[in-house]
């Protein structure tokens, strides 16, 4: 195993992708999820969000009042898509 | 490795079938930790770098578990009770999880891959990149054949929800229920026991059976295996409930999908296990804090001789007190290092580092009802202020507990009854 410090494991984002992402001007969750894709695995940021939340607060100076979560969509946890097969057409 | 005494009696031995070898398990006793009791650390790869990966919170939440189960891919394994005959299989890994040759991907690109920038020179080059990188990234396959059968979905209306069934949540829903008499309050709760946090801690599964049957005498309806997966705040027009919030609450349980209006939520979902920033932190191994408690506490694994535990100091005192004392009882000797420490590697082979960090709020479901939430680091991430009532920026919905903000098992609980008082005078 090459060296990283992973900050989203779902997604294998690593501390340098985040800095990359800073650098290439985004200093947004939301525009930083799109772009290293941080937060769309298995565990939907659960155990990212924090972690990413406070490096860019540190890469970009901002403010912790000043930054916000991502959109949080359904559903929490993988889910089968049977689960929702049988519910009414609207 | 399974030679402490379980907080509950385990179930009769079973054997499961893991990729061909038949592993002696005990009914009731998670997939994940069958595994790791018998010595499989790597329960599979990751999506990009094909780096080896074990089970890190034993909660159910950071998604590193995952197997095919049954011919079922992405199955959380520590969510899924062993049970005879079960197949679990790894998965993302050529020819098999021990030894991935895919790996290659984590040397090729030692400073990471950033697809932004790859093989974008040709347009060519980088349809075939692209293509190639489908092909080896994502996470399992198809499952073997469809369900069997369509799960039933049920609409059910309430007075009050109480979501996780952790300290606050057992707390809280009794005090409703034994303030308003007669009155319908769920406590629904993911897990196959309640407890939530104090599953992590010594005594935690006995003191959280005595919690959930003071909470069932007093009229509470208990929902375990449940699991809120959404809040849908635009659907439900149709359910019936006086004054409550617009929408419902998917609940995923063994018998369907159940779409639950209330008048009033409260959320005691806790917080999540976070990892800490040093290189490597991902190998099978490294776990947090509170799985090894879940694995030494609630299913006497002892995980090895000695738990190096990596901190950065903003963990709970009082858990990691009680963590240690209990550790060291059972004769597994505590080594801490320093985040910074950590930075120029930590552990050997074999060795089993438990991270301590703050864990951070489990607050989507109320980012999803429209509640605010403000980042605090400090507090352990993105929890929703509520005042002394409990309530959130959304009017019915509630929070308390870790959710919102780090409070730990016995403030949790005290908080617990004061939200759930303070909600039942609201009816
Ligand atoms: S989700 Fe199973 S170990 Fe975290």
């Amino acid at each position: 195993m090459s060296k990283k410090i992973i900050l989203c494991r779902c997604e294998d984002v690593t501390a340098e992708d985040v800095e990359r992402a800073a650098r290439t001007g985004f200093s947004d969750l939301e525009e930083i999820k799109r772009y290293t894709g941080f937060g769309t695995g298995p565990c939907q940021g659960k155990e990212c969000l924090r972690g990413i939340a406070a490096a860019v607060a540190r890469l970009t100076g901002k403010s912790e009042s000043e930054i916000r979560p991502f959109t949080s969509r359904p559903p929490l946890v993988p889910t089968e898509i049977k689960f929702f097969a049988g519910t009414p057409r609207r | 490795m399974r030679n402490l005494p379980a907080a509950l009696e385990r179930g009769r031995p079973v054997t499961i079938d893991f990729e061909g070898q038949s592993i002696a398990t005990f009914e009731g006793e998670p997939v994940a930790v069958a595994l790791f009791a018998t010595g499989t650390r790597v329960l599979g790869r990751s999506p990009k770098y094909h780096r080896p990966r074990g089970l890190f919170c034993l909660d159910g939440h950071c998604g590193s578990c995952l197997l095919r189960v049954d011919g079922r891919p992405n199955v959380r394994s520590c969510m899924v009770p062993a049970r005879e005959g079960l197949r679990c299989e790894r998965q993302n890994a050529f020819p098999d999880a021990e030894l991935d040759l895919l790996q290659a991907a984590d040397w090729l690109f030692p400073k990471g891959m950033d697809h932004h920038r790859l093989m974008t020179g040709s347009r060519l080059g980088n349809e075939l990149f692209v293509k190639l990188v489908r092909q080896m990234g994502g996470s399992g396959t198809l499952p073997d054949r469809p369900p069997s059968e369509t799960p039933v979905v049920r609409n059910e209306s309430v007075d009050v929800c109480v979501v996780g069934a952790g300290p606050a949540g057992l707390a809280a829903a009794t005090a409703v229920a034994e303030a308003r008499p007669g009155m319908r309050v769920v406590l629904i709760d993911e897990q196959d026991h309640t407890g939530g946090s104090l599953l992590a801690e010594p005594g935690g599964v006995e003191l959280a059976s005595a919690r959930a049957a003071a909470a069932v005498r007093a009229g509470v309806r208990l929902w375990s295996c449940a699991t809120a997966i959404a809040f849908y705040p635009e659907d439900g027009q149709d359910s019936v409930v006086a004054d409550g919030p617009p929408g419902l609450l998917a609940v995923v349980t063994a018998q369907g999908l159940v779409r639950l209006a209330a008048r009033r939520f409260l959320y005691a979902t806790g917080s999540y296990d976070q990892n800490l920033p040093f290189p490597d932190n991902d190998r099978p191994g490294i776990i947090s804090a509170r799985a090894c408690g879940r694995l030494v506490f609630r299913w006497g694994i002892r995980p090895a001789p000695r738990v190096i535990v990596v901190g950065d100091g903003t963990a709970d005192t009082a858990f990691l007190a009680r963590l240690y004392a209990g550790l060291d009882e059972r004769g597994i000797a505590v080594q801490t290092v320093t985040l910074d420490q950590a930075q120029s590697g930590v552990g050997a082979r074999g060795a089993v580092i438990a991270v301590a960090t703050r864990p951070a709020p489990a607050s989507e479901l109320l980012r999803q009802h429209g509640a605010e939430l403000r980042l605090d680091v400090a507090k352990g991430g993105f929890a929703p202020p509520v005042g002394p009532t409990f309530e959130s920026t959304v009017a019915g919905v509630f929070a308390v507990g870790d959710v919102t903000g780090f409070r730990g098992t016995e403030i949790a609980y005290s908080d617990g009854r004061l939200a759930g008082v303070a909600l039942a005078a609201t009816l």
